[in-house]
This record gives structure tokens, C-alpha cells and sequence, in this order.
């Protein structure tokens, strides 16, 4: 946008990093866990935030979800199946097509118009999570479309979008071999921190994500990045499946009662 | 559950028939009278990565506005005002019409009825946008997202904006001799920053602080179908009618915009008087329903202190 005219910055953005530089302390040594052994935001280090689903949230799409991880907010909507815009000559295959979005205030700094790379990415990610999970020969020749928008970015991002994008696919009807759950954990200063806050992700010297179809116990993704010691690999990956597990239970209690109340009206 | 199935069925064949049979008993296919809008809420403070937001819903349509201050340095003709940078989104989330490849036209039009509102109702003084003069002044990025595209967004987008100015602080600062300005830190976490920072720097704004908001407009889009007036259409009854007339009232009750989007229908003297008169009516609504929500903020706030 050429109108913006001159540039503009933010007085405030990456004042948590020259605090942290003028504290001496190098990204390694900094305290992630208080004397307490609690986390800045009073959680252990092995404990989920509080999660807070919702289905049904966007009146005109074929299923809908809302999932807040705390400050991650994340709004999902499904529409399809339905004629696919993108085949230009005949296609028996059907397709899923995943598309994410981070609003322009979801960041610290605010996003410069269309943020990119990364969500051209958390895109990419969502649908390699869920497309092995999707019954995609029951809708051939049709698309499925899969449009994610994190309204605030708070740590987690993808693992929330990836949960709540298999909640709206369910609510949409679309046939799966069973619901995605995702967890991600970092790495910090050698503690393992599942489902890490916003400043706990920019603090990480590693991460894994794990998606998980908990019925079947079977992984649809798993990324794991940074530099690991052996062990801490192995025990982070069971973390995190811990972590999928349980967000399972609270997924079907959120379509359950998402039906008793359809059923009751 | 036949009749409901058969009334679903029809309302699919017939959509013109099924809207017209609810019209002619004075009333609309979710149970309103013409001349009523949806329920209104407004949540303020919904995201807060944003220096000021609120979600708004009306009925189904739900908008969320978030503004993000930044720095700029104040145009030569205007050393001593901040400005207003304004977008609409809609993402394909919202509505099944709205795909990523393509942008819808409303957006557009949407963004720029918003912002002459603002301006024209002197919603916000520019002037206290200000930070040093000729050196540096915040500029609001005000991005409105559309969630889910019900119908009447301009009046829900309208709202949104004015509520997130609402909610809006600006935070403390400081101003080095070089003109760049620098953040405050309050407690231990900025002791050190604050120590270090050059003794020439002056504090500026040296607590958070709310803009005094002028007076603030208030739309209400109506819907115009062989000869009713339909007051706050979803997405649905839009579809079928002929057109809409979104009216734009500021606080004195002064006409400041009539938006008639295309569509073939007399517009008389009668029609537009008609128009401003639901349009009031509705301005006073909207008005005490953001009154009772900031109160219900504020109350909230002083809860959890």
C-alpha cells in the first residue's frame, strides 16, 4: 500500500529482547522457570493452558470453530464440499485445500500487509496435519476448503490452528478416519515446556509439534527442530502425545455438547 | 417435522415466495418486525496484541476491529497532527462468496464509508495523535476483519472502529534530541533501560492514556423491497431485496452519509426521510448499548485490581 507514505515503527516491538540483553543474560541462561519451578505465567512446566473450544461460530459456513489457548486465538471455518475453484481442466481427485491467515494486530509488531512467509507456512503445515486424516474419497471431484484466521498470536500457533481445523472439519461433516489433536513443546535452557506461551517460543533453542489422531493412535505430523540432546527428544514426543491425548477428551466434550444443544432447541 | 421439512424446501424453490408471505403478515423469516435490528454486543479489549479493540456482533455479523500504534515522523503540512491508516478485511472465512483468490467489492467500499464517518463526525482528533511536534506522532493502523459476513457489515464495521478508539491507550514514551522516541518502562523489568537511557531524553506522555473522542456516528443500513423498509437485513434477506440505503448519522443526529449501493428504486424526499428516521432511532439504541458495555469494562477492570 503506497498510501501508507512514509515508514512507521514501534516504539515498544522487541522491548522483551533489550530488557532481557541489558539484564546480561544470554538467550541460553535465561530463567525460564521461577524458584517455584512454575512458569512466568504460574503453569508447570509439563501443564497445558487453559483451553476454550467453540463450534458453530461462523453462521454461513459448513462447520465452524473457535479456539482460544489462552492468548492464542484462533477462528476456523469450513466450506465444501463444493465445486473446485482451483481445477481448471476435469479432476477425479478430490481436494483439501488449507489456507491460514494472521490478522495485521495478531503480532507483536503489526504485520506488514499479508504476512507472508509465515503464513504461507502455518498453510502448508495445517494441511499436511490433516490431509492424511480426511476421507477424501468420500467428496470426488469436489473441494474442501479449510480458511484459518489467528486473531492473536500468543505461542502455539500452529498446534491451536491444527485442533481447531480438524473441530470445524468435524462440525462440517466431512468424513475423517478420526480428529487431529496437536501439541507443541519447547525447548528451553534444557526444560521441556509443553504448549509454550508466546515468549517462551521466542526464548526456545528447539521445538516439536506433534499431531496426533488419538483413537488410532497414529501421527499425522511431527516436527521436530532445534538443537536436541537425545533423551530430551524421546521424552518431549511423549509430552507432547500426553498433550494430544488430553486435548482429545476436551475436542469430543465440545462436539457432544455442541449436539445436545442442537438436538435440545 | 414434515411441515418444517416442507417449509425448508420451499424456502429453497421459492425464496422470493417464502420471503414475500413473511412480509406480507409485517414480519421476517427469523421472527422480527421490519423496523427492528439483531441483537447487539460489543466486547472490548478482544485481542491484546492490539493497543485497542472490541468485537462486535449484530445478530450474526461479527467484526473485529484492532488498532496498532505506531511512529511516524508528521507531514510538513501537518507538524503537529498524527493520522489514521484504516483496512477492511474480509477473509474467506467469512462468507462462502468470499475466496482467497479473489477480494470482494464490498471491501473496498466498506473501509472508505468507515473512515469518511469517522472524519466527518470528528470522531477522533488527530492533534492528539501528537508526540513532539514537527518530530514524531502516533499513527492508529486500524485493520477491521470481517468473521462472519451476516449482512449490514458497514453499520457492524462502523461500530467496530469506533468502539476500538474507545478502548484504545497510548502508551508512555519518551522523545530523544534526535527526534526518536523511545518506550517507558514502569518497575523493575525497565530499570535498568530506563538508567541507561540518555538524561536529554523528555518524557512526553508519561502515563497511558485514552483519547477524548469527539462525537461519534452511527449507521444503520435498510433495506428498500417493494415499498417495505427492512431495517438491519442479514446476508439472506439481502440477497432478495431490491437495494439498501446505509444512513450515517453523527451525534447531533445530522445527516453526515447516505450509501446506496446500485439497485433500481425511487429515491424520494419521503424515502430518504424515512431512512434517517429508523436511522436515529437505531443511533440511540447502538448509543446506549456501548455505553452499558464500556461501563460493564470498566466495572470488570476494577474487579480484577
Amino acid at each position: 500500500m503506497s498510501a501508507r507514505g512514509a515508514p512507521s515503527y514501534s516504539p515498544y516491538s522487541g522491548i522483551e529482547e533489550r530488557v532481557m540483553q541489558e539484564d546480561g543474560a544470554g538467550p541460553a541462561s535465561r530463567s525460564v522457570l521461577g524458584a517455584d519451578s512454575r512458569r512466568q505465567d504460574g503453569r508447570l512446566p509439563e501443564e497445558c493452558r487453559p483451553a476454550f473450544l467453540q463450534v458453530g461460530t461462523v453462521s454461513r459456513a459448513a462447520g465452524s470453530a473457535y479456539a482460544e489457548f489462552a492468548s492464542t486465538k484462533v477462528l476456523v471455518a469450513v466450506y465444501g464440499p463444493r465445486e473446485s475453484r482451483k481445477a481448471a481442466a476435469y479432476s477425479d481427485t478430490s481436494r483439501l485445500t488449507c489456507d491460514v491467515k494472521l490478522a495485521a494486530f495478531a503480532t507483536k509488531s503489526r504485520g506488514k500487509y499479508g504476512q507472508g512467509t509465515a503464513e504461507r507456512e502455518l498453510s502448508d503445515l495445517l494441511h499436511k496435519a490433516l490431509v492424511s486424516a480426511v476421507r477424501l474419497d468420500t467428496f470426488p471431484k469436489a473441494s474442501v476448503d479449510v480458511f484459518a484466521l489467528v486473531l492473536e498470536s500468543g505461542g502455539a500457533d500452529l498446534a491451536v490452528v491444527v485442533t481447531a481445523a480438524s473441530l470445524a472439519l468435524a462440525d462440517a461433516g466431512i468424513e475423517m478416519l478420526d480428529m487431529v489433536a496437536a501439541t507443541s513443546l519447547s525447548l528451553v535452557g534444557g526444560h521441556l515446556l509443553v504448549d509454550p506461551a508466546a515468549s517462551e517460543e521466542r526464548a526456545q533453542d528447539g521445538n516439536v509439534l506433534v499431531a496426533l489422531m488419538p483413537a488410532r493412535n497414529e501421527v499425522t505430523q511431527m516436527h521436530l527442530a532445534g538443537a536436541w540432546p537425545d533423551t530430551h527428544a524421546a521424552q518431549a514426543i511423549e509430552l507432547c502425545l500426553d498433550g494430544c491425548h488430553k486435548l482429545d477428551g476436551e475436542m469430543r466434550a465440545c462436539l457432544r455438547e455442541h449436539a445436545a444443544t442442537a438436538n435440545g432447541s | 417435522m414434515d411441515s418444517q421439512l416442507e417449509a425448508e424446501a420451499f424456502k429453497r424453490i421459492y425464496p422470493e415466495e417464502y420471503f414475500q408471505r413473511f412480509l406480507s403478515e409485517g414480519t421476517r423469516p427469523d421472527g422480527r418486525p421490519l423496523g427492528r435490528a439483531r441483537s447487539t454486543t460489543i466486547g472490548f479489549g478482544a485481542v491484546s496484541t492490539a493497543d485497542g479493540s472490541a468485537l462486535v456482533k449484530i445478530g450474526s455479523t461479527t467484526l473485529l476491529a484492532g488498532i496498532k500504534l505506531e511512529v511516524m515522523t508528521p507531514t510538513a503540512e501537518a507538524p503537529d497532527a498524527g493520522k489514521i491508516a484504516a483496512t477492511f478485511e474480509m477473509p474467506p472465512l467469512c462468507s462462502p462468496d468470499a475466496r482467497p483468490e479473489r477480494r470482494l467489492e464490498e471491501t473496498s467500499v466498506v473501509v472508505q464509508q468507515v473512515m469518511n464517518a469517522i472524519e466527518s463526525a470528528g470522531l477522533v482528533n488527530t492533534k492528539e495523535l501528537l508526540i513532539s511536534t514537527g518530530k514524531a506522532a502516533w499513527v492508529a493502523y486500524l485493520d477491521i476483519y470481517c468473521l462472519d459476513a451476516d449482512g449490514s457489515l458497514l453499520d457492524a464495521a462502523l461500530l467496530a472502529a469506533v468502539a476500538a478508539f474507545a478502548d484504545l491507550t497510548l502508551p508512555p514514551v519518551r522523545v530523544n534530541p534526535e527526534g526518536h522516541v523511545l518506550p517507558v518502562l514502569s518497575g523493575a523489568q525497565g530499570g535498568n533501560l530506563r538508567e541507561n537511557g540518555d538524561a536529554s531524553s523528555e518524557v512526553v506522555t508519561v502515563e497511558r492514556r485514552k483519547l477524548t473522542l469527539g462525537a461519534m456516528p452511527w449507521a444503520a443500513t435498510i433495506g428498500l423491497y417493494k415499498g417495505h423498509l427492512i431495517v438491519d437485513p442479514t446476508a439472506e434477506e439481502e440477497a432478495l431485496l431490491e437495494s439498501t440505503v446505509t444512513t450515517i448519522l453523527d451525534e447531533a443526529g445530522r445527516l453526515i452519509s447516505l450509501f446506496k449501493p446500485g439497485g433500481i428504486t425511487a429515491v424520494t424526499t419521503a424515502l430518504i426521510q424515512d431512512c434517517v428516521e429508523l436511522t436515529r432511532h437505531r443511533a440511540r439504541e447502538l448509543k446506549q448499548i456501548l455505553e452499558e458495555s464500556s461501563q460493564e469494562d470498566e466495572d470488570e477492570g476494577d474487579e480484577s485490581q
